[in-house]
């Protein structure tokens, strides 16, 4: 049993330019306490598709499919009752913890209000919690720092403030966008780190969108790969690196630089992301990818298979 | 906060000193003087009067006795055109009148133009939107002395309202019209930025933290947005609020309230120097207090300013 479903998902974006199509058709299910990667290049629509799980999408957003949660679409439910979901059932952490807290307000007061409002505690209550949550992130001297403002704290300090925030209600699905992009190496490890454990210690499920695949490694079950906004390959997270089936996951593999690479030069994938102005009628990635058939400009492949599946229509074996 | 509070009036001091040296020279350089008439005075007559007065000194003593007799005393000096008259009397009378439609004008500037710019920027892109944008781009290029005249028209002229001027010891019948008429432009103002600022506040990356939370949209914009939006109509109603209080000159000749926009128009007529420079040093020190205070009102919001008080 799924604890979120999502189907056949579709994001465009109206804008002076026409319509930009985000995210094309995207299907996958999180399973309760299941850690899952949402791999992708910028743009590739990761950030867009937590949003629309959490109903933030911009004013300009037409979303399409069904978002299904606890039996019910997240993308028809009423602002009210949305609301009962959000921070409650699943929270979100988002990319930048330098402009996601409010600058004028103490940390202390942005985490009581969640758990005033969801679970109805009074202040001495709420801030009790509040203080417990940021001990849970290993913040040091909680009691006293609970009064301080965000620009008294360090990035790496504020990503945990904000990760307090998202578990204080203890949701069942945590998105994480990007959680570690904003920080420097040593404190990206101490906030993986810190997401395992408390990942491990509640049974929370998460969802990580990243496009740092050393983060992937060591962190999820099951690995979800995006490209133009359309799924390309979802495996076990040890297969995909192992044994990567789809052309663009090699190409994503190889191009991640390595400290026993002779060469040490980067590889990246030639060729520049899809136009996201046109619907998608083919393989969006058929441009960029070496082992492209005619076929490949015509058609869309569906993703299919059981533990790995794939959206290509080049057999594995076939592949350069 | 204390602190810097005593810091920064210590270092008003200086500059209060420093403005009136130059605003004392600055009026003796300008030909004429208050006793400079179309038939010259006798000479002895001339003399007797320049006697009187203490400008037979020469001018860095006539500075020197200014200023002591104002930290001494708190004597701004005589009138030099109304006779028997002190400036401190002449402030004291015109002052507290400005002062109060000046107060009543801004309260008007901000109990209306807040409230819609908040409804501008919920609505975004409505009909309410439009609307308030354009009166308030109507209001705030209509200026006072059409406005004013157009207000006599319908309400004492017309409908018999309200009077058209007088100040009658400061009913608030007197108040109404002068407080419109002095704050429609800003209040317009201020519509229009409270509306910019707080859509981009709306947009900002913390308050889809705050939608993120599951608060309704009424919390967010009482709790998280409101503050920083208001920021810059704060900056925007220090100086507009020094102007208001200390007398908008066409207002108290039109509506003949007796305030000190209208001694200042005379001053200026008639050469009086004592009554300029004390006008000039109330406006000085009224723009000191303010900024005082609009620094502390910054220091209660931002609390990146309040550590660098
Ligand atoms: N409000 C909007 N209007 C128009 N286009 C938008 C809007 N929001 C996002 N997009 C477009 O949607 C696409 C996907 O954006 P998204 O933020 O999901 O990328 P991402 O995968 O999270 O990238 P990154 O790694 O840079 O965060 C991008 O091409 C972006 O330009
Ligand atoms: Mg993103």
């Amino acid at each position: 049993m799924s604890l979120l479903s999502v189907q056949d998902l579709a994001i465009r974006f109206s804008t002076g330019d026409g319509t930009v199509h985000a995210v094309n058709n995207v299907s996958f299910d999180i399973a309760p306490g299941e850690k899952v990667a949402l791999v992708g290049e910028s743009g590739s629509g990761k950030s867009q598709i937590a949003l629309s799980i959490m109903g933030l999408l911009a004013k300009n957003a037409q979303v399409s499919g069904r978002i299904l949660h606890e039996g019910r679409d997240l993308l028809t439910l009423s602002q009210d009752a949305l609301n009962k979901v959000r921070a409650k059932k699943i929270a979100m952490i988002f990319q930048d913890p330098m402009s996601a807290l409010n600058p004028y307000m103490r940390v202390g007061r942005q985490l009581t209000e969640i758990v005033e409002l969801h679970e109805g505690l009074g202040r001495a209550d709420a801030r009790k919690r509040a203080i417990e949550a940021m001990e849970a992130v290993q913040i040091p001297d909680a009691k006293n720092r609970i009064d301080a403002y965000p620009h008294e704290f360090s990035g790496g300090m504020r990503q945990r403030i904000v990760i307090a925030m998202a578990l204080i209600c203890k949701p069942g699905l945590i998105l994480a966008d990007e959680p570690t992009t904003a920080l420097d190496v040593t404190v990206q490890a101490q906030i993986m780190r810190l997401l395992d454990e408390i990942q491990s210690e509640l049974n929370t499920a998460v969802l990580l969108i990243t496009h740092d695949l050393g983060v992937v490694a060591g962190f999820c079950d099951r690995s979800m790969v995006l490209y133009g906004g359309r799924m390309m390959e979802t495996a076990p997270t040890k297969d995909l690196f192992a044994a990567p089936s789809h052309p663009y996951t090699r190409g994503l593999l190889r191009a991640v630089p390595n400290i026993n690479d002779a060469a040490g030069e980067l590889r990246a994938i030639p060729g520049s992301p899809p136009n996201q102005l046109r619907p998608l009628t083919h393989c969006p990635f058929a441009a960029r990818c070496v082992d492209a058939v005619e076929q490949c400009r015509s058609t869309l492949p569906e993703l299919t298979g059981e533990a790995t599946k794939r959206a290509c229509l080049r057999p594995v074996e076939a592949l350069s | 906060m204390f602190n810097y509070s005593v810091r920064r009036l210590l270092t008003a001091v200086p500059t209060i000193l420093i403005l009136i040296v130059f605003a004392f020279y600055l009026m003796r350089l300008a030909p004429g003087g208050p006793f400079t008439s179309e038939k010259p005075l006798p000479p002895a007559v001339m003399e007797n009067v320049l006697k009187r007065y203490g400008m037979d000194e020469p001018l860095h003593m006539q500075l020197f006795t200014y200023i002591k007799n104002i930290v001494c005393c708190f004597d701004f000096g005589p009138s030099f055109s109304q006779k028997d008259r002190s400036v401190n009397d002449i402030i004291a009378q015109g002052f507290p009148v400005t002062l109060t439609y000046g107060f009543w004008s801004a309260v008007f500037v901000l109990v209306l133009g807040i409230p819609l710019g908040i409804i501008a920027a919920l609505r975004h892109n409505s009909f309410w939107d439009y609307l308030m944008t354009g009166l308030a781009i109507f209001s705030q290029i209509f200026p006072n002395f059409v406005l004013a005249p157009l207000m006599v028209l319908l309400f004492t002229l017309s409908w018999g309202l309200l009077p058209g001027g007088g100040w009658n010891g400061g009913q608030w019948q007197y108040i109404v019209m002068p407080a419109i008429a002095l704050g429609t432009s800003y209040m317009a103002g201020v519509a229009r930025l409270t509306r910019g600022s707080l859509l981009e506040v709306l947009n900002s990356p913390f308050i889809r933290t705050a939608r993120a939370k599951g608060l309704p949209e009424r919390t967010i914009l009482i709790r998280h947005a409101l503050k920083p939006a208001l920021l810059p109509t704060l900056t925007y109603m220090g100086p507009v609020f020094v102007y208001m209080i200390t007398g908008s000159v066409f207002i108290d000749v039109f509506f003949s309230t007796g305030g000190i926009g209208q001694d200042f128009i005379d001053g200026a007529y008639s050469r009086d120097y004592s009554v300029l420079l004390g006008l000039a040093i109330i406006y000085c020190v009224l723009t000191f207090s303010i900024n005082l205070v609009l620094d502390l009102l910054y220091a209660w919001i931002d609390p990146k300013v309040r550590d660098s008080l």
